[in-house]
């Protein structure tokens, strides 16, 4: 089964970057993955989070607030 | 979820009057360039929010302010999910609120140094 990996963060600068360096991982990585951006802030909100980008991978909130390095999304995602 | 309940400059103003209290999230910098001028006022940070939700009172008003609107936002969802009630976003921020005339203490101009179109290199940004 796909992997959901969901990026919330309301479309700022930090948020873009997030997804780029998850996107990069998942293809070179060829990973199963669908990639969500949530950028709604009441389905933001939904997770109680009040900095972003969050990445949320399969419904888990793993990093909050800040742009992770690459390999630590490869690492979250293994 | 609930949609939040935003509030204009004009009513924020009357509330505050009638016993709401204003809860600022900017971050200290930006407090001191320029300030809502209301007595019943407090400032907590958005990134220290989480850490004093026990300083809002319940049983009172609280309307959240920031720069533009968009981080008070997150502020009032953030209440609504720990049990709030009476709690309201200002629209548009202090930008509006010193637009329309309402009292502030400090340099105006500090609200206009800044795009919209943040560099998002503090946390509390966005």
């Amino acid at each position: 089964m796909s992997t959901i990996i969901k990026i919330l963060g309301t479309g700022c600068p930090k948020c873009q970057k997030m997804t780029q360096l998850v996107e990069e991982v998942v293809k070179e990585n060829h990973i199963d993955a669908q990639i969500i951006k949530v950028e709604d802030i009441m389905d933001i909100m939904q997770y109680n989070v009040l900095s972003t980008p969050v990445l949320v991978i399969d419904e888990q909130i793993t990093v909050k607030g800040r742009v992770p390095t690459k390999a630590e999304i490869v690492e979250l995602l293994n | 979820m609930q949609p939040a309940k935003e509030i204009c400059p004009t009513t924020t103003f009357n509330k505050v009057k009638n016993g709401a209290l204003l809860v600022d999230v900017r971050r200290k910098a930006e407090v001191d360039d320029i300030r809502f001028d209301v007595p019943a006022y407090l400032h907590i940070p958005l990134s220290e929010l989480e850490n004093r939700l026990d300083e809002i009172p319940r049983d009172r008003e609280v309307i959240f302010v920031c720069r533009s609107g968009s981080r008070s936002l997150r502020a009032t969802y953030f209440l609504m999910n720990a049990g709030y009630e009476n709690v309201y976003n200002m629209k548009d921020g202090i930008i509006k609120w010193a637009a329309k005339g309402f009292p502030v203490k400090g340099n105006k101009t500090a609200l206009y140094t800044i795009g919209d179109s943040c560099d998002c290199s503090d946390p509390d940004c966005c």
